[in-house]
């Protein structure tokens, strides 16, 4: 307990390294390459472009709003899948530092996180660009958009603490934590609807904390029939308990780590 | 003021450390015990330092002189003991570890002052002094891959030292750069020491230590094997490494 509050004032007195950290990310992601930023927008473009050659045969017609709808599974996951796959190094990457000065280490796993939101707010144009030309309206949910990025925001920072605490003392959990991320993208109903799922997984489906999360994105984008207070309570729910678990395992380990870094 | 009460750190050693998640659960299905066997990096060091001491610490390798700094800087919870440290640390270890290669001078002065813990205000106000100190004003928007080693220690040194610290750490860099900037770094230090800052100072240079400090510490295996005034302390660590040591290292 004390430990908690410990640390969080100590994050919030650094956090100009919260932003130094975070603005290093976005420039040196995108400083090097020849097209620079347009990459962020670009890169779910294409991906947008493969799964719809292949899978809008199949799902196009069952789904409405196909492109709006791959497309807005696609960077809600990436938004979660590459903020916390990157986190996982974070003290490890970050070993030198928190070897020779003191640091609120939290801070880290934090930054990768936050750099996560940014590249995907910027993922949001080419989103929109799309939306436009295949038809689907914004409506007034919108101004849930916030909420939404929130809570994955908070359940991505749960998980990127667990992970990141986990690799330093096993590396293994890096790897596991790779495979894990990809069997999760294909049962997260990125590129096909629900309902083709047999009955028992679709009820296995309201385990996967990534449906809430993307279901409600599309609420608050295009399709107000996913708002529901079941989306809203488990997605909400799911963030409070990522964060408990990954807060109480890192402040657990916190003056264990340096031992094994 | 620092003091230190009865102070140990101990790494625990894992007969062969497991890494691996797999050698993990098979082991812990066989039921082996993982044999652990502590090392005491520090054991049950006590010293008090106030204003204005500059503190040096000897001691061959691994007698645990970079551990009681990282103890000092907060970086390591000591397992017993009690630190009390008042001030500010700033530590001058391995300056250069907060840089990033990518950024520009500018960026990495910015990212290497937070770092320490300054706000943007606190680093706004401070940045023309330590542009001006490092001389390197012309490079400032050079990315610091383009820069010579000796300008990166520069830089790091410039920063480092522009935050006005209370307890200044030192593990064996005291001057970096060219001769003249070498010379502009130790009298930097020497104006920290007139202003009363506590100097921690890790050395294997006696004659620096001699030159910097007002008080010695000894440390052999991570205890305290001496503690006192530079001429005696650094008279006997000298006796024991070149008449008596040496002589057992022959044989």
């Amino acid at each position: 307990m004390v430990n908690t509050f410990e640390e969080t004032g100590e994050i919030l007195r650094y956090r100009e390294l919260l932003r130094n950290l975070v603005l290093r990310d976005v420039k040196i992601r995108y400083k090097r390459s020849a097209l620079g930023f347009l990459w962020v927008m670009l890169d779910p473009l294409l991906m947008l472009l493969i799964f719809y050659a292949i899978f809008a045969g199949l799902f196009g017609r069952s789904v409405g709003q196909y492109p709006a709808y791959v497309m807005s599974g696609l960077i809600m996951w990436q938004f979660f899948s590459q903020g916390t796959k990157v986190a996982s190094l974070a003290f490890l990457q970050n070993r030198n530092l928190i070897n020779k000065i003191y640091l609120p280490k939290a801070i880290f796993p934090l930054s990768v996180v936050a750099s996560s939101s940014v590249h995907f707010i910027f993922s949001l144009i080419p989103l929109f660009i799309i939306m436009l030309f295949s038809g689907a309206k914004l409506g007034l949910n919108l101004v849930l958009l916030p909420f939404v990025v929130g809570i994955v925001f908070v359940f991505s920072y749960g998980v990127a603490l667990t992970v990141s605490t986990l690799a330093v003392f096993f590396h293994d959990v890096i790897y596991i934590y790779d495979v894990l991320l990809l069997g999760w993208m294909y049962l997260s109903a990125i590129f096909y609807p629900v309902s083709i799922l047999p009955w028992k997984l679709q009820v296995l489906m309201s385990f996967n904390p990534l449906y809430h999360f993307i279901s409600l994105f599309r609420a608050s984008l295009y399709d107000p029939s996913l708002l529901t207070a079941g989306h809203i309570f488990s997605g909400v729910a799911f963030a409070v308990l990522s964060l408990l678990a990954g807060w109480i395992i890192y402040c657990r380990n916190r003056d264990r780590l340096i031992f094994y870094l | 003021m620092i003091a230190l009460q009865g102070v140990s750190v101990g790494y625990r050693l894992v007969e062969e450390r497991r890494r691996s998640f797999q050698a993990h659960v098979i082991n812990y299905i066989k039921g082996r015990r993982v044999k652990r066997q502590t090392l005491w990096a520090l054991r049950d060091i006590s010293l008090e330092i106030g204003l204005g001491d500059s503190l040096g610490i000897i001691g061959p390798n691994g007698a645990g002189k970079s551990t009681l700094l990282k103890v000092v800087s907060g970086v390591i919870k000591p397992a017993e003991g009690r630190v009390n440290v008042g001030g500010k640390a700033a530590p001058l270890i391995e300056l250069a570890a907060g840089f990033d290669d990518e950024l520009t001078g500018r960026e990495n002065i910015f990212l290497n002052a937070s770092i320490l813990g300054f706000s943007r205000r606190d680093i706004e106000q401070r940045f023309d002094r330590i542009v001006d100190f490092s001389e390197l004003r012309d490079f400032i928007d050079t990315p610091l891959k383009n820069y010579s080693s000796g300008m990166t220690a520069r830089l790091a040194f410039s920063v480092a030292t522009e935050v006005d610290p209370d307890i200044l750490i030192i593990d064996e860099v005291l001057a970096v750069g060219d001769a003249h900037f070498r010379q502009k770094s130790k009298e930097r230090i020497r104006e920290f020491k007139d202003r009363g800052v506590i100097i921690l100072f890790v050395s294997h240079d006696m004659e620096q230590v001699r030159s910097l400090c007002n008080k010695v510490l000894w440390l052999d295996h991570g205890r305290t094997r001496m503690q006192g005034g530079p001429e005696e302390v650094i008279a006997e660590y000298e006796k024991e490494v070149t008449g008596d040591g040496a002589v057992r290292a022959f044989r």
